[in-house]
């Protein structure tokens, strides 16, 4: 069951609680192959999100799920002593809007992993992984560490 | 740069009412709403008959909640011919609107809560509220809050105000006592406000020490969530000439919004841009007032974050330099706030310490100030009131209002 072999179906069946529709479907179906996509502008390359079939900057209706690179850095953060629960944490823990190198002010929201909650900064680099989070694949993002950020340079 | 304002004093605040604000009224958010709803038409010494249009809540159409249909009903006011559902600050600018344009003469606008379980756990546990809540839209969070995608948790909830207040600390280098100043303010004032719920005086360090909800906010930075209403009687300059309380004008108004992002709060644009100076900037342009001319600030205080940003964006100091200025304006002898060595900030005890009412009990307490009638809390000699109201993302509204 990868990719595009997805029926909606399946894709309602994985997300009970979750309001996907023809907008979102896409982005769906992609974490069902562990990829994070977002809709991206055919004709200026704007990304789009929320997700919505039609670019605000150019009005185009040529999109194309599009997945991201999976680097970022902590906008903001919150670190939760109560409230909405989330399956896999438990309180305190951070939550963590990931503003995406694709582009300024693309934003994804989930919980962080491999970092104590007093070491969550503003403007720390970030990358994605995935955990299982009730039965289904879900992104969260980990600080990068020091070694990768030092090969990265090499 | 100046812009259009037909309505520029034309519309007159002639009745306001309350409930009396608690934690636990054993009553239902209509009969709150009518209660409020028929002190403000006694206090404007109209007969019922007059009001011919209404503001409820938004939400749903069932009775026993305070929407427009039951409130009409319940009051027996007879023939309406504009009414809407709505909520905050915006309610009383949608109502000047519909009054201006000739939609209705008289205008009753209503804003009525209860402590909901989406906000107050406590409130989880009681059997009678729990049954309202389930019973009636919008009193629940939505199930998908509470399902395997965390993206989605951030729309329409509370972390983000939390993560607004990381955010401001960390571009502009400042401690957390920027937003424990305005906790600490808004309590000394409500212990003046015999209708505040939370009257204990508290200091820096009581907020220091008080229990993280979500870091950097504290309990102490989030509204207290109260079984309360308000109500307000709106009209013309013409018919309120003739009627018995001095009249309360509405000077200039504008909604704010932009970019809000609603759906998902963390992609809002950046923290100037946000709603609040979206309002603000429109409403100056609309004012023959200026800051300075301003007696009272009202400064939103859903979350202290929210006051800050009001703070900023109405114009008392640059972003990012509210620590400064409440350091520069705090009355060591009062224990509050005097923007500019003069001006009170929140004299009702606002939203954290008189109780949650969305901003609209700012515009009572203003009236009330503005007419002289606001008791031990009364700021001497106001005239001119300024209130921001709303979200980041939402309802965001800002009125000036003035008395002759």
């Amino acid at each position: 069951m990868t990719g595009a072999t997805i029926s909606n179906e399946d894709v309602l069946a994985k997300f009970p609680d979750v309001p996907v529709d023809y907008d979102n479907i896409f982005h769906y179906r992609g974490l069902l192959d562990r990829k994070l996509m977002f809709n991206r502008c055919d004709r200026c390359g704007h990304w789009i999100y929320p997700h919505r079939p039609l670019c605000p900057e150019c009005w185009s209706e040529e999109v194309t799920p599009t997945e991201v690179s999976g680097k970022g850095k902590v906008y903001f953060f919150t670190v939760s002593h109560q409230g909405v629960p989330v399956p896999g944490e438990t309180f305190p823990f951070g939550v963590i809007a990931v503003e995406l190198v694709e582009q300024d002010g693309l934003r994804y929201l989930t919980t962080i992993r491999g970092c104590p909650i007093n070491e969550i900064r503003c403007d720390m680099p970030v990358e994605l992984d995935w955990v299982d989070r009730a039965g289904t694949p879900a992104p969260v993002f980990r600080p990068v560490k020091e070694a990768t950020q030092k090969q990265a340079r090499k | 740069m100046t812009a259009r304002n037909p309505m520029k004093d034309k519309l007159a605040i002639v009745g306001i009412g309350a409930t009396k604000y608690s934690r636990d009224a054993k009553r239902t958010p209509l009969d709150l709403g009518l209660e409020a709803a028929r002190r403000a038409i006694l206090d404007a010494g109209i007969d019922k008959r007059e009001i011919d249009g209404i503001v409820g809540m938004e939400y749903g159409y069932l009775a026993r909640n305070a929407n427009f249909l039951a409130l009409e009903e319940g009051l027996g006011v007879g023939e309406i011919t504009w009414a809407m559902g709505g909520r905050l600050g915006a309610t009383l600018l949608q109502a000047a609107n519909a009054v201006f344009s000739g939609a209705c003469e008289v205008a009753l606008v209503v804003q009525s809560t209860f402590r909901d379980p989406r906000i107050s756990s406590s409130a989880g546990r009681d059997a009678m509220r729990m049954r309202f809540a389930e019973t009636h839209n919008g009193y629940m969070p939505p199930r998908w809050t509470r399902s395997a995608d965390v993206s989605l948790r951030w729309a329409h909830t509370e972390e983000p105000y939390a993560a607004w207040a990381a955010r401001y600390m960390h571009d502009y280098n400042v401690p957390r006592d920027v937003f424990g100043m305005v906790a600490v303010n808004n309590r000394t004032n409500a212990m003046l406000n015999d209708n505040a719920v939370m009257r204990t005086p508290i200091t820096l360090d009581d907020y220091h020490n008080a229990r993280m909800i979500r870091e950097p906010l504290c309990i102490l930075d989030c509204d207290l969530p109260v079984d309360a209403a308000e109500a307000i009687v709106l009209t013309t300059v013409e018919r309120a000439r003739s009627l018995k309380q001095k009249p309360v004008y509405i000077h200039a108004a504008s909604l704010g919004l932009s970019g809000s992002g609603v759906e998902r709060y963390e992609n809002g644009r950046s923290w100037t841009e946000t709603a609040p100076w979206v309002a603000m900037k429109a409403m100056w342009a609309k004012s023959d007032i200026k800051l300075p001319d301003v007696d009272i600030f009202y400064a939103y205080d859903g979350f202290t974050t929210l006051s800050v940003a009001f703070t900023e964006a109405a114009g008392y100091c640059k972003p990012g330099e509210t620590y400064d200025l409440y350091k520069q304006s705090w009355d060591k002898a009062e224990n509050r706030l005097k923007l500019n060595g003069r001006v009170v900030m929140m004299p009702s005890g606002g939203s954290l310490s008189q109780g949650r009412l969305g901003g609209f009990n700012y515009y009572t307490d203003a009236v009330a100030q503005l007419r002289g009638q606001a008791g031990k809390r009364q700021v001497k000699d106001a005239k001119v009131a300024l209130a921001g109201i709303g979200s980041f993302y939402h309802d965001p509204v800002a009125m000036l209002l003035r008395v002759d």
